[in-house]
């Protein structure tokens, strides 16, 4: 026993020492490294890994095009198990083994952390899972971009839909108790009252909360034509929704991107048919013409999750703001590769997003309202593209 | 073999380090904290950073659950009052980090009395759970008084500076961290050497013989209470300066767990398993990663296939050492102590 015990140390030991000294995983000298804090396990697993497909498919693409001016896209990444702990450590981890140019991370409390220490290297930029409003400040964030709406936008494009398709509706808001959750609510209520919308209920539910029927009740006194959700990746939504259908009321409940999973809907079945909800990427199944989107499902046969186009576009716009950034003969660092970002502008996305998309502060304020169609499993599209003007 | 060790007082009797051999690690390990910024990378001194803030916030459990035998799950809480507390003091009075950081300890002392009440009527379980409703008690301040910590948002601070030097890269949080890990748990070890810790020792062994003997259990309990809460508003107010934005999720109720797992791996009661354990529960996630790194030779992809075995892997490894040490890491340390000292007699 004590041998083992020994060998067992001694063998911790060298692995120990082993990793301390570190052979650093050397990149080829010229080629651009993109680094990403993914949460592969934890809460946050079902979008950290169809991120990480979406991610590493299109840098792919890129390298067999060519890569950038010849130079190769590495992509390395670690697991976080959506921890803020752990993403700082995995951050601190591969930038002392890798020259990183351009980098992924899995929140917002990591992107808000890590914030500081962007500016004070000022060798890269950084995009995300999150889409905080938050965020989207090009001041206090310079290196920071969010591949998409940020959440004040998503609601903004439900507003602007509820006023094209409804004006003067009335609308109830659900979030959940976090900072996730709170973020888009008091802009909402303003942008509600400038295009003639009126919010009857504002209600804030714990995160994790499954008994709904207080809140039901509550909905039910102020009959909203709309409900949205925010702060939610599911549950529990589903409660709310067969529960108010239950009582009979006439309601179209909508919601914000991590919501718009269809194989997540898929699960509820038919209370689930109806639901409306922004989505700033096309979906797999798109019939639409989308050369990009043949291309993945060459690639990927069989369905990839909302998660996966996330991480696919968050990819195209980092390898783009590479390209631009090297075609001016600048040398990769946060600045350079930031105005790189903030000069695109009428960008064709291979069918990703339906229309050419443009960088506007922090954020690419473009989406589509969907709505989940229990029969066919689907989410279809109910409106144009909306761009959201100032 | 160390034939005999003579003590000619009782100060040599009551001695943190009684060998010479003791000694010697001891100097070698004093040398290896202050040669570490100079060797270590960024990675492993974040790394080192976090582990000595948890090690400060382990040895104040360790003070209350492990001497005084008081089961608290609320030690996240009092880390996340430090935390705030901080963040305040910096972002609306800017006073020196010093201050802060010790008015962290403090407030957070302060609050643990009040949360350390319910011990003089319940005890084990129950007193978990009451610390438990404390804990949430917090979280919801924490979240609603957002005048004083910016709600779910969370207050972002600047960096702690000496000098006009900022502290904001890890080589220079070190010095910052470092002192007060060596500083807390010195003072840890020393606390059992005076009346004070003999108090908690014998109020865990016995409440009631320990009353007969005439320590007040009312005095005792709290200032258990007091000092753990005090160690967890230190390492909050570090963490505060180590990560710069104190949100509500910052000190999820998960964190108390872990610190409770920490001393029961590392070994309760003891000033080495806080130790051992707080740096068993930090490291070893990391190092599964790098056998995972290793393992992404031979197997593509394998930071999305492994990453979930990294967490099993954990999990197995904490049963494992409580079945196997059920006397935690130090054991472990103690049993190579022992073959040392005996060799070549009987290893």
């Amino acid at each position: 026993m004590n041998i083992t015990r020994r060998a067992g140390m001694a063998a911790l030991a060298g692995a120990t020492a082993l990793t301390m000294v570190g052979a650093p995983l050397a990149a080829q000298d010229d080629s651009i490294v993109v680094g990403g804090s993914l949460p592969l396990t934890g809460v946050f697993a079902f979008a950290g890994i169809a991120i990480e497909k979406g991610m590493s498919d299109y840098f792919e693409i890129a390298n067999e095009e060519g890569g950038i001016d010849g130079r190769q896209i590495e992509f390395v990444y670690e697991d976080t198990g959506y921890e803020v702990n752990q993403s700082v450590a995995v951050f601190n981890q591969l930038t002392s083994q890798n020259d990183i140019d351009m980098y992924y991370g899995d929140s917002t409390g990591f992107a808000k952390t890590i914030a500081p220490e962007l500016q004070r290297r000022g060798d890269m930029i950084m995009g995300g899972a999150s889409f905080a409003s938050e965020l989207n400040d090009p001041e206090e964030f310079p290196y920071i971009f969010i591949p998409g709406p940020d959440y004040i936008q998503q609601v903004g494009i439900l507003l602007e839909y509820i006023a094209d398709e409804n004006p003067g509706a009335s609308i109830a808001l659900v979030n959940s108790d976090t900072e996730f959750g709170r973020d888009p609510i008091e802009t909402t209520k303003e942008r509600a009252s400038e295009l003639g919308l009126e919010v009857v209920e504002e209600i804030i539910t714990p995160p994790g909360a499954a008994d709904v029927s207080t809140e039901v009740l509550r909905l039910r006194r102020s009959r909203p034509d709309y409900i949205i959700f925010h702060g939610y990746v599911l549950s529990p939504i589903p409660e709310f929704v067969s529960q108010i259908r239950e009582l009979g009321l006439d309601t179209q409940f909508m919601g914000t991107f991590w919501s718009m999973d269809s194989s997540l809907w898929q699960s509820v079945g038919e209370a689930a048919d109806g639901f409306l909800g922004v989505m700033p990427y096309r979906y797999y199944y798109d019939e639409e013409e989308a050369p990009m989107l043949d291309r993945i499902r060459e690639m990927r046969p069989e369905y990839q999750a909302t998660g996966y186009m996330q991480g696919f576009f968050s990819a195209m716009l980092m390898t783009e703001a590479a390209r631009r950034a090297v075609a001016n003969g600048a040398e990769l660092n946060g600045d350079t590769l930031k105005s790189a970002l903030s000069s695109i502008e009428e960008f064709d996305t291979g069918g990703i997003i339906g229309v050419p998309v443009s960088v506007k502060g922090n954020a690419v304020p473009f989406g589509r309202v969907y709505e989940f169609n229990a029969e066919s499993g689907q989410m279809e599209p109910v409106s144009d593209w909306i761009e959201l003007e100032d | 073999m160390i034939i005999g060790t003579a003590k000619e007082s009782y100060p040599a009797d009551e001695a943190l380090l009684t060998t010479a051999p003791q000694r010697v690690w001891m100097t070698i390990f004093v040398i290896a904290l202050i040669a570490a910024p100079f060797v270590l990378s960024n990675y492993w001194l974040y790394l080192a950073c976090l582990a000595m803030i948890n090690v400060i916030s382990a040895t104040g459990l360790n003070v209350l659950t492990g001497y005084t035998g008081q089961v608290s799950l609320g030690q996240a809480a009092f880390m996340a009052v430090g935390a705030y507390t901080v963040a305040y003091l910096e972002r609306s009075l800017g006073t020196p980090f010093l201050l802060n950081i010790l008015a962290g300890g403090v407030i957070a002392a302060a609050i643990g009395l009040v949360v350390g009440l319910p011990s003089l009527r319940v005890k084990g379980l129950y007193l978990a759970i009451a610390t438990i409703a404390a804990s949430f008690i917090l979280h919801f301040v924490f979240v609603n008084w957002t005048a004083v910590t910016n709600g779910n948002s969370g207050a972002t601070l600047a960096p702690a500076t000496v000098f006009g030097i900022e502290l904001a890269t890890y080589d220079r949080l070190y010095w910052l961290i470092m002192p007060f890990a060596v500083l807390l748990v010195w003072g840890a070890a020393n606390l059992f050497r005076t009346r004070i810790g003999r108090a908690f020792i014998a109020i865990r062994d016995r409440d009631i013989s320990a009353e007969v003997l005439g320590i007040p259990l009312l005095r005792y309990k709290l200032m258990s209470f007091a000092i753990a809460s005090f160690y967890a508003g230190i390492a909050g107010g570090l963490w505060a300066y180590l990560f710069r934005v104190v949100t509500p999720e910052s000190f999820p109720f998960l964190t108390s767990i872990f610190l409770l797992a920490a001393i029961i791996v590392g070994g309760m009661g003891t000033i080495l398993g806080g130790i051992l354990g707080a740096v068993f529960m930090t490291l070893t996630p990391e190092l599964l990663r790098v056998v995972v790194d290793l393992a992404s030779v031979f197997v593509p992809d394998a930071a999305t296939l492994l990453s979930p075995v990294r967490t099993i892997v954990f999990g197995a490894l904490i049963v494992g050492f409580l079945i196997l040490e059920p006397r935690g890491l130090t054991e472990i340390v103690d049993r190579i102590r022992r073959f040392f000292r005996l060799w070549p007699f009987r290893t």
